[in-house]
């Protein structure tokens, strides 16, 4: 168990020498690609997702039902053969995909103002080139950035980061404490939730959690993801502005 | 189905097309020669989990991503029942297989079985094993062998016969593949050493100037309009060529050139344009000719004052120069792997 | 097992069945079989149109196998079977795009005791590739822009394929190229050829599949129409040849030619113009029978125009 190996009985430093509620290295770019209308790369530790976006523009496939009052959003995800440790092809349509694309796609629907373009499609592909946990949050963060490239209206950035619990490693519950971004050991291990806010005010766009805990522990996670979610919030805040003063500088 | 049914180019820009790159010199849309590339950007070993990885973005946006990865996995008995030798006496003599190496396109927005992820495939897969080094550098022992998968991601949608791309970004993921050290004898089971400082290149380099010894081969896209041959065909060259040719070539080992591995003709999206209308023929005009008398004029304009998709092949003086201007010496090939010796991971 | 899995089709009974396994008698010695032909000789093709009288066009290809006398049941190289049929032009489905040209669509697959290892029902890519490398063969020929709004489809089936190798050479197991597969769609482009004449889509010339190699037995000089069991091949191209106009509609070449590659296309030009004068009897003999049915017809309807016609009597 990764806890056990890492001195964190001792000094409460895990694997990678983080303490509990440190972020992993975080760098992410806009327009990578010039032939998307959008385009982003986004590393969350060893997670490395690149994202186009392409639209608003006309749906592709015309059945005749264009009725939309809004936009629809359609997300693809790819997982490279070589992003895992061992080499494995997964299908495209594979349940869990599927899930995490829907997951995605409701999410950015409610902050996107979808209703500025009306029978319009705006497809996100994702294609995860390394995987190392937290892969949900690290494709909402990649789309985010996308997103804001190809310049769709947006109400605020989505922002989101995992936290997990050393619940089932502890013996004594009440000493279990909240873990913030896990790494793709501790994801094996420990239970832990995937979070994603927007706006200051702390609106919750996105809960995904696919392990048991216990309801006590529960809150300690989410505050601790809240405060993660606002960190990385401001990452991304960073990169946009980072990115705007070069294009404006290189006018 | 051809790949490409949707050029959006009208006959009369087609046939301007046609026209310019007919020219002697060739005028090119871009304004480059006809051996000129096209500038790329390239970097390799960006994947930590991958045995080699490398990554190439075209200067039209296109971008492709390659990993490489590399498996252990027992050698399967070979079919047959002529042994010529006895089975002690093969040592030193292991041949790869075809079957150990993997390759594996994915293009946004095709299915893995259309013709285009197929043929591409295809094209680099026999590249790769056409000079059998490669499959013989994958045998551990006599039990034991690597399998190499080789998966192929393109970013971007298709704008044009991505081979190039694909094939470049392959050689160079290909060319910084490192596999873990070996440390157990002969035909124990295979042992690796964990410091991965130890490990070997797949394509070694030789000591004293790390360069590599030999390199993977690189496939380029060739196209021919009238007699004039163009290298790097972007999207609306390709939609006018009278034909394509798709030429693997890899270093000789022999003489130090450049020798050709693999060619494969490639069907011109030319042929599913549709065709100009005479002024003669233009009914809207006033012409009102019956659909024979439509047929033989067209027949006889032969694509002289309108644009007509081209008919027949090519032929083989202009197929044999067009090899001799990627092998040659000073060429075109030797050229793009001089410009891919200089990529630093 | 996993073919019991395929429920679309009838399966052979769940026990399965075992193919007689032959003992080698101890003494026997298995050689390898050599080429007997001269080096520029092709072997004897059967080629005939028309087979399939429901389809627009078809014909029917077959290399005769070697009359070399055997020591044991197995055949000791294959001989090529090919069938084709061709469908078509006919109008594209409604809801289709528009397409000012025909639409060419070909499809190989070989049948599944073509090969000595079964193939299954699905086409696999290496089938699919040899449907590109047709498509591109024949794409050149047909003239597309007189039947807009058309497809034409070609069906090709393999009945025996020709196998990469010596079936008995342990050690060859491991260097073939599928050299076989070349050999395969030479005679694809030939028969497709004739299959299209036949069923009368506008063409520009008669194309022809040949293939010649680079053996090492023969250092550097190249063979026509090589059976890859005889040889050991380096390199080998298949073209698809338009004599009239001299040029290559399809080209496929793999292996190390070296120096010798314009040689090697050479000779592979040789070869197409060999299997075309096969081609060119078979479309002439078939056009001359329908010629001469339709001239036999012509005159038999004359002749009951003005004939008398019996009133049918019924007897109730």
């Amino acid at each position: 168990m990764p806890l056990d190996s890492s001195t964190y009985a001792l000094a409460h430093l895990r694997v990678d020498g983080r303490r509990w509620k440190e972020l992993r290295r975080i760098h992410g770019q806009m327009s990578t690609q010039a032939a998307a209308d959008g385009s982003s790369y986004f590393e969350m530790g060893n997670t490395k997702i690149i994202c186009t976006v392409l639209g608003p523009r006309q749906p592709t496939k015309s059945g005749g039902r264009d009725q939309s009052r809004e936009a629809i959003i359609e997300v693809e995800i790819g997982v490279a053969g070589f992003s895992g440790m061992d080499r494995k092809k997964r299908s495209r349509n594979d349940k869990r995909t599927q899930e995490m694309q829907y997951t995605i796609s409701s999410a950015f629907a409610s902050t996107v103002f979808t209703s500025q373009y009306p029978h319009s499609t705006i497809t996100i592909v994702l294609h995860v080139l390394s995987q190392d946990g937290a892969l949900l949050a690290a494709c909402i963060n990649a789309a985010t950035l996308a997103l804001i490239d190809a310049g769709v209206p947006m109400q605020d950035y989505i922002a989101a980061c995992t936290t997990g619990s050393t619940a089932s490693y502890a013996s004594n519950d009440e000493d279990a404490d909240p873990l913030l971004d896990l790494n793709g050991m501790e994801e094996l291990e420990l239970p832990f939730l995937t979070m994603g806010t927007s706006g200051g005010e702390d609106k919750v766009n996105v809960l995904v959690m696919e392990t048991r805990i216990q309801m006590p522990r529960l809150e300690a996670m989410v505050s601790v993801g809240l405060d993660g979610c606002k960190q990385v919030r401001n990452i991304l805040d960073g990169i946009v502005r980072e990115h705007g003063k070069k294009l404006l500088s290189s006018r | 189905m051809a790949p490409y049914t949707n050029i959006p180019l009208s006959p009369a820009e087609l046939s301007y097309l046609h026209t310019s790159l007919a020219q002697d010199p060739p005028i090119r849309p871009d304004g480059r020669s006809p051996t000129q590339f096209r500038p790329l950007v390239a970097e390799t070993d960006i994947l930590p989990s991958a045995n080699g990885s490398a990554r190439i973005c075209f200067a039209d946006g296109t971008e492709a991503v390659v990993g490489v990865k590399a498996e252990v996995e027992r050698t399967g008995r070979k079919g047959g029942l002529v042994r010529g030798k006895e089975d002690g006496e093969v040592e030193g003599e292991e041949r790869g297989e075809d079957g150990w190496l993997d390759v594996s396109i994915e293009i946004p927005g095709t299915r893995d079985d259309d013709a285009l992820p197929v043929f591409l495939a295809a094209m680099l897969t026999e590249a790769l094993l056409a000079d059998g080094e490669l499959k013989g550098r994958l045998v551990i022992g006599r039990v034991w062998h690597w399998r190499l998968f080789v998966d192929i991601l393109l970013l971007s949608q298709p704008l044009s016969y991505p081979l190039p791309l694909l094939s470049l970004t392959t050689h160079l993921a290909l060319l910084s593949t490192r596999l873990p050290a070996l440390i157990s004898q002969k035909d124990e089971d295979p042992l690796f050493n964990d410091d991965w400082e130890a490990s070997t290149h797949l394509f070694p380099r030789q000591p004293t100037t790390n360069e590599p010894e030999t390199k993977p081969p690189i496939t380029l896209l060739v196209m021919t309009v009238g007699t004039n041959i163009l290298f790097d065909p972007s999207s609306d060259e390709i939609a006018v060529a009278d034909a394509i040719v798709a030429i693997s070539a890899t270093e000789d080992s022999k003489d130090g050139g450049l020798k050709m591995v693999a060619l494969r003709t490639v069907d011109p999206p030319s042929r599913l344009t549709s065709a100009g209308v005479p002024t003669q023929a233009n009914t809207t005009a006033g012409g009102g000719l019956s659909a024979e008398e439509t047929l033989k004029l067209r027949e006889k304009d032969a694509g002289a004052t309108v644009w007509r998709p081209p008919r027949g092949g090519v032929s083989r003086t202009v197929l044999g120069r067009m090899i001799k201007k990627v092998v040659e010496k000073g060429g075109v090939g030797e050229e793009v792997l001089e410009g891919l010796r200089g990529v630093k991971s | 097992m996993a073919m019991l899995a395929d429920r679309r089709r009838m399966n052979a009974p769940p026990g399965g069945t075992s193919p007689p396994v032959f003992a080698s008698l101890p003494e026997a010695k298995l050689t390898k079989p050599i080429r007997t032909r001269n080096p520029d000789e092709h072997r004897k093709i059967f080629l005939r149109t028309g087979v399939v009288p429901s389809a627009s066009g078809s014909a029917y290809y077959e290399i005769s196998p070697s009359n070399t006398p055997r020591q044991t049941l197995v055949p000791s190289s294959s001989s090529l079977k090919i069938t084709c049929t061709v469908h078509g032009p006919r109008p594209l489905p409604r809801n289709a795009a528009f397409s000012s040209n025909l639409l060419l669509t070909t499809h190989v697959k070989f049948a599944p005791f073509a090969t000595r290892q079964r193939r299954g029902y699905v086409r696999d890519s290496s089938e699919r590739d040899l449907g590109v490398h047709l498509e591109t063969a024949l794409r050149g020929v047909v003239i597309g822009d007189r039947w807009p709004k058309s497809g034409c489809e070609v069906v090709i089936t393999v009945l025996e394929g020709e196998e990469d190798g010596w079936w008995a050479d342990a050690e060859e197991g491991g260097k073939a190229g599928s050299w076989g597969m070349m050999n395969v769609l030479a005679g694809c482009i030939t028969v497709a050829s004739a299959a299209i004449a036949d069923a009368g889509v506008d063409c520009v010339d008669l194309v022809s599949g040949g293939v010649a190699a680079l053996t090492a037995e023969r250092n550097g000089e190249g063979v026509l129409d090589p059976c890859p069991s005889e040889h050991d091949i380096k390199a080998a191209c298949v073209v698809g040849y338009l004599q009239s106009r001299d040029e290559v509609t399809e080209m496929w070449m793999k292996g190390d030619a070296g120096s010798g590659s314009e040689a090697l296309i050479d000779n592979a030009v040789k070869a197409a113009v060999l299997t075309r004068t096969v081609l060119a009897e078979a479309v002439k003999e078939a056009t001359e029978m329908k010629i001469g049915k339709t001239s036999e017809a012509a005159v038999e309807t004359t002749n009951t125009g003005k004939g008398k016609t019996k009133d049918i009597q019924m007897t109730g």
